[in-house]
Order: structure tokens, then C-alpha cells, then sequence
């Protein structure tokens, strides 16, 4: 038995610990054209000069210990799932039992006219941080323009003004996070980085990006001229599914898998940002790219692998703005679609610096927001998880002393008690 | 592979909400080994919470789950998981993403927001013994093998 997985980060290391909670002895391959297993949310450090060791999410030793075998710096270029290989960019053919394909996202880039240009910058990989770092040092840059204000913008905004650069960022809608927070939330974290010096344009976008070889300036939409030596394009990622597509794997907005991470290709499976998650909040199917549920799946994928059933859970939208001096953070359904949801709000944002907001439908939480205090809220995403019956402590749910006293005793004697922690143990009630 | 855990055990019917368990805990985690100077000149949190509702108390920390969703979510590496079961956090490499205080079912991942940390219950390692469990006048709190 050859256990391999395309990728290197956090689906990949999920896999390996679900793999060897089963299996212990056989051999695991991992490949990735990266040089070594870093943690991808944390590559904005680098433009602070934060240590590049300090990036690494596992290191040399992790690998040895798990008897894993790392082909690094070569790319699998297809996987042909009759003779059960790999083929790597090199022209070597890996050969597997059970594949693990979690290639992760690639940056969405729309069609500007001018992004060709030399100065225009994604922000998904170690390598493209390093590569922009480079390029202000090199080109004595002072002015950053940021497209697109979701949380990798916001984050690339924040660390450009910690190291004193003027930032603006242009949203197409009219507030930032627009699709991952609340309106009063957007609210609060525009405040926050504009005091810290960040610009914002909104309801705009940049139709073309000026400059000879080196971008020098961009033209938006409404006309207007806004200085940039260098351009950052963060609308947004897609599922790398490139790889899976060479072996017939389905795809749809994401490569396609069962409960158990499997997709239609057998002793194929899948995980992390390059699929297609079920949000247990709405039922639907969609791409969540987020490090938890990377790992998650992973994991799961990797006892399935390995021979153990188990199911996945299913995935939730779980955000943390780790950059600002107040902690931003939510999770699920965050503004209600419709008059069908009930929002209850704590708002003492301007007098104690804090808010609170839970969203529930049909008795159950779906979501909530928490900005400021954030203490304890997990257990607010597990009831979001295992849709438990909140209807007697609606109020409770936006209280900074919320705890386990405000869930039932049942369920306390099972978790406290009977120690139900195990993976299984967390399904819906 | 058996797990070899002890773990602290809480008993909601016994806990009178002293808070000892809070106070043990911090000062045994100080470097003053005082418990006012633990609070006021260290600034030191407790890792267990007490809670109370009307007549019910129990005091909550980590479980060292046997699915730590904290473990999933750590992107920084500090949260590993040892051979037995027992969740560690390194806090001095935690940069303080707050996704294991978004994960933990328990709330009992706290965020350290000025220090840029999390921290939690690690079940005294380096005493022994549970700090807490010992504190506790009424046998509220217990240590005893994974259940
Ligand atoms: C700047 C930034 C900040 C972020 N912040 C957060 C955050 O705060 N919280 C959060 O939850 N999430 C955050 N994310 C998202 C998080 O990083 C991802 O959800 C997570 O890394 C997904 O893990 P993954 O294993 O699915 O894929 P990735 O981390 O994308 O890794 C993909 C791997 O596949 C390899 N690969 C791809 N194609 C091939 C191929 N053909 N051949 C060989 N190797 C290949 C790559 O080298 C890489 O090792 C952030 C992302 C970015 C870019
Ligand atoms: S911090 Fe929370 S999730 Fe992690 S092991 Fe402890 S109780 Fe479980």
C-alpha cells in the first residue's frame, strides 16, 4: 500500500494525521512544486520581515517521524488513473494506491487591461509574498493600490501601512467584506484600518492599469487616476482543480466528493480549498476555503484512506480577522437572506469596544459575529454545528457570559461526563 | 493504540462556585507563584472558567478532546497532539489567529488579545498534578483516566 497526496499544506497534514491514526507502517508520498510545508495564512508576515523559519507549519521532523517521503519543487502535471500514477513535471511517474489530491486554490484575476504589467502582484503563495516584498525594496515603492476587499485585501492593506506604505483599496460593492461579514461588522473593521491609515474607493473597480513596462498609475471605472507603483489583486480564489480534471475527476465549482472525501475516481479522494464543501448552515455545496476545514477534510479523507469509514461533518463559514488590534470574528450565516431568520444584537461597540450578533433560524443559531470580546465563542460554533434548539437562551447568545450552563444538562453529562469527543460525537443532534 | 490520560473531570452537582480552581490555577502558572501578584502585576488569566446559572456552577477547561477541532485549525503549528492524547499549546508559537477560540465547543481556548496569545489548560504538566482539582474544597473537580 502507497499512500500519495498532491500538496503540502493543510489538507496534506490533516491527511498524514488521519492516515497514521490508522496506519502506521505503510509509506505516504507527498508532492508539492513549493520547497517546503509553510502556513499559507500567515505569508503577509513576510513583508514585516517576520523570520521565514517562523512560517513553517511543519518542519523536517514531522515529515521523518510520519515516515513521509516529500518530493518537493516538481509539479504532477496529470494522473492517470487506469495505471495508477502520477506524472510529475520531470517526466517521473509516481505510482499509487490511494491518491490524495489537495492542490488548493489559485487567485481569481479578472480580465484588467494592463495586468501583464510588471508591479501587479496575486497574494496566495509564499512565493508571490516574497516576490511583491522584493519589488517595494527594489522599486522604493510608496503608494499600493489593493483590489478587492475581502480578507486577504484587508490583510495585505494592514501589513503594507505597518511598514509605512499609503494604501487604497477599491471594492466593487460599498463596504468591505461584503460577502464574508455584516453590514455593522464591515462598519467597525473599515473604521479600524482607516485609522490605521488604509484609503478606501468603493462602489468601483480598476478598469486599467497604466504604466510602460512598470505600472505607474490605475484608471478606475468612475475616471479617476489613483498613483500606484505597484498593484495588489485580491478579488478573490477559485479550486485549483486542474489536476483532477486530467484524470476524469468531476468537477463543478469544485472537484466533486462524497461524505467520505471520495471522488467519483476510485481511490481518489479530495480535500481542502480545491473542492466543493457542504455548508451545513444552507445546505449547499459551495467552496469554503478555509484552513480549518482544509485540515478537517484532510483528516478525514486520510481515515478513509487508511480503511476507517468515518463521514465528514460537513463545513461552516469560520472567519477571523487575525490582524487587527480587536479581534473580528464569525461564523455561518451572517446576514440573514430573508424575514424567515431572527437577529438578535449586542451593540456596545462605541462605549466598551465590543458587539455581538446571533442569527437563528427555526430555533437553531446559524451564525453570529463577535467583534472585540471574543472569549468562548466556539461554543457558539458548535451550536451552529450540531444544531442544537437555542430557543429558550435566544438573549443568551449575545452575552459575553454565555456558557455551557446555557446549554442543556444532557448535553453537558455527555461531553463533561461521558468525555463524547471524538470526531463522530459532533454531528447534529 | 491505548491512550494513557488523565484528565480533570468536573462534577456540576458539587461545585459551590468558589472560583479556588481559578485562582490555583493562576497562580501556579505565574512566575511569582502568588496568587495577587499573579492577577494584578502579571496579569494572568485563569484557563478554567467557572460558570454559573441560578443554582447550577460547574467549572470548564480544556478536555483535550479526542477530536481537538482547535487542533484542525491552528495554523501556526503550536497546537499539537502527543501519542496519549494530551493537546498542547505552545504559546510562545502562537500568533494569535483566535481560530482555535472560533473552534473549541468548550470555550476553553481563551485568547491572551494584548499578549497576541492563546492559552489554555495543560493539565499542569510540570507540577504533576492538577492544580485546580487539588484547590477544589468539594471535590468538584477530579482527575482521572480518559473515559
Ligand atoms: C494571505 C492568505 C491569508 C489567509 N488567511 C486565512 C485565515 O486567517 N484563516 C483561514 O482559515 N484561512 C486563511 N487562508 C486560507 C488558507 O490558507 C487555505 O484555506 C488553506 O491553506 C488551504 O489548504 P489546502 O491544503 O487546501 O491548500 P493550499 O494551502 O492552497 O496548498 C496547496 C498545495 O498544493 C500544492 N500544489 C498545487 N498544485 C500542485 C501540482 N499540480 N503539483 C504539485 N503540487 C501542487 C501547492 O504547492 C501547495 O503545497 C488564507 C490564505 C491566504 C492566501
Ligand atoms: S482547546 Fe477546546 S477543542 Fe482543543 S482540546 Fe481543549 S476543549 Fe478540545
Amino acid at each position: 500500500m502507497r499512500y500519495v497526496i498532491v500538496g503540502n499544506s493543510a489538507a496534506a497534514v490533516g491527511c498524514i494525521t488521519g492516515i497514521r491514526k490508522v496506519d502506521k507502517e505503510n509509506e505516504i508520498v507527498v508532492i508539492s512544486y513549493e520547497d517546503k510545508c509553510y502556513s499559507k495564512p500567515m505569508i503577509a508576515d513576510v513583508l514585516v520581515d517576520f523570520p521565514e523559519e517562523k512560517l513553517l507549519y511543519r518542519d523536517k521532523k514531522f515529515f521523518e517521524e510520519n515516515g513521509v517521503t516529500q518530493i518537493l519543487g516538481h509539479r504532477a502535471i496529470s494522473v492517470n488513473p487506469e495505471s495508477k500514477v502520477v506524472v510529475l513535471d520531470s517526466g517521473e511517474l509516481v505510482p499509487y494506491d490511494k491518491l490524495l489530491i489537495s492542490t488548493g486554490a489559485l487567485p481569481f484575476v479578472p480580465p484588467i487591461e494592463g495586468s501583464d504589467k510588471k508591479g501587479v502582484f496575486t497574494f496566495t503563495e509564499l512565493g508571490s509574498a516574497k516576490a511583491f516584498k522584493e519589488y517595494i525594496k527594489e522599486n522604493g515603492v510608496e503608494e499600493v493600490v489593493v483590489i478587492g476587499s475581502g480578507f486577504i485585501g484587508l490583510e495585505v492593506a494592514y501589513f503594507l501601512r505597518e511598514i509605512g506604505i499609503n494604501v487604497t483599496v477599491v471594492e466593487l460593492l460599498d463596504r468591505v467584506l461584503g460577502k464574508a461579514l455584516d453590514r455593522r461588522g464591515s462598519e467597525i473593521v473599515e473604521k479600524m484600518l482607516r485609522d490605521k491609515g488604509v484609503n478606501f474607493v468603493f462602489n468601483n473597480t480598476v478598469e486599467r492599469i497604466e504604466g510602460d513596462e512598470k505600472v505607474t498609475s490605475v484608471t478606475l471605472k468612475s475616471g479617476e487616476v489613483l498613483r500606484a507603483d505597484a498593484v495588489v489583486v485580491a478579488i478573490g480564489v477559485r479550486p485549483n482543480t486542474d489536476l483532477a480534471k486530467t484524470a476524469g475527476i468531476e468537477v463543478n465549482r469544485g472537484i466533486v466528493t462524497d461524505n467520505h472525501m471520495a471522488t467519483n475516481v476510485k481511490d481518489i479522494y479530495a480535500a481542502g480549498d480545491c473542492i466543493e464543501c457542504l455548508d451545513i448552515t444552507d445546505g449547499q455545496r459551495k467552496p469554503l476555503p478555509l484552513f480549518p476545514l482544509a485540515f478537517e477534510q484532510g483528516f478525514v479523507a486520510g481515515l478513509n484512506m487508511a480503511g476507517k469509514e468515518v463521514e465528514y461533518l460537513g463545513g461552516l463559514p469560520l472567519n477571523s480577522l487575525k490582524f487587527l488590534e480587536k479581534p473580528v470574528l464569525n461564523a455561518g450565516i451572517v446576514e440573514p437572506p430573508d424575514n424567515s431568520y431572527e437577529v438578535i444584537v449586542n451593540d456596545r461597540f462605541e462605549k466598551k469596544g465590543y458587539y455581538r450578533k446571533a442569527i437563528i433560524k427555526d430555533n437553531r443559531l446559524v451564525g453570529f459575529v463577535a467583534i472585540g470580546e471574543i472569549d468562548r465563542v466556539g461554543i457558539l460554533t458548535n451550536l451552529i454545528r450540531q444544531k442544537i434548539d437555542v430557543s429558550n437562551i435566544k438573549e443568551r447568545l449575545v452575552s459575553l457570559d454565555f456558557g455551557l450552563v446555557d446549554l442543556p444538562e444532557s448535553w453537558r453529562k455527555e461531553k463533561l461526563v461521558e468525555d463524547k469527543t471524538a470526531y463522530k460525537d459532533w454531528r447534529a443532534v | 493504540m491505548e491512550r494513557k490520560l488523565m484528565k480533570v473531570y468536573p462534577i456540576e452537582e458539587n461545585c459551590i462556585s468558589c472560583r479556588y480552581c481559578e485562582v490555583a490555577c493562576t497562580m501556579v502558572h505565574s512566575e511569582s507563584q502568588d496568587p495577587v501578584k499573579a492577577y494584578k502585576l502579571e496579569g494572568l488569566k485563569p484557563r478554567p472558567t467557572v460558570e454559573v446559572k441560578g443554582a447550577v456552577s460547574i467549572s470548564v477547561m480544556c478536555r483535550h478532546c479526542k477530536h481537538p477541532f482547535c487542533f484542525d485549525a491552528c495554523i501556526s503549528g503550536a497546537i499539537t497532539v502527543d501519542e496519549n492524547g494530551k493537546v498542547n499549546l505552545d504559546e510562545d508559537r502562537c500568533v494569535g489567529c483566535w481560530n482555535c477560540v472560533l473552534v473549541c465547543p468548550f470555550g476553553a481556548a481563551h485568547p491572551f488579545v494584548e499578549r497576541k496569545h492563546s492559552f489554555k489548560c495543560d493539565l499542569c504538566e510540570e507540577r504533576g498534578f492538577p492544580a485546580c482539582v487539588e484547590a477544589c474544597p468539594n471535590r468538584a473537580l477530579i482527575y482521572d483516566f480518559e473515559r
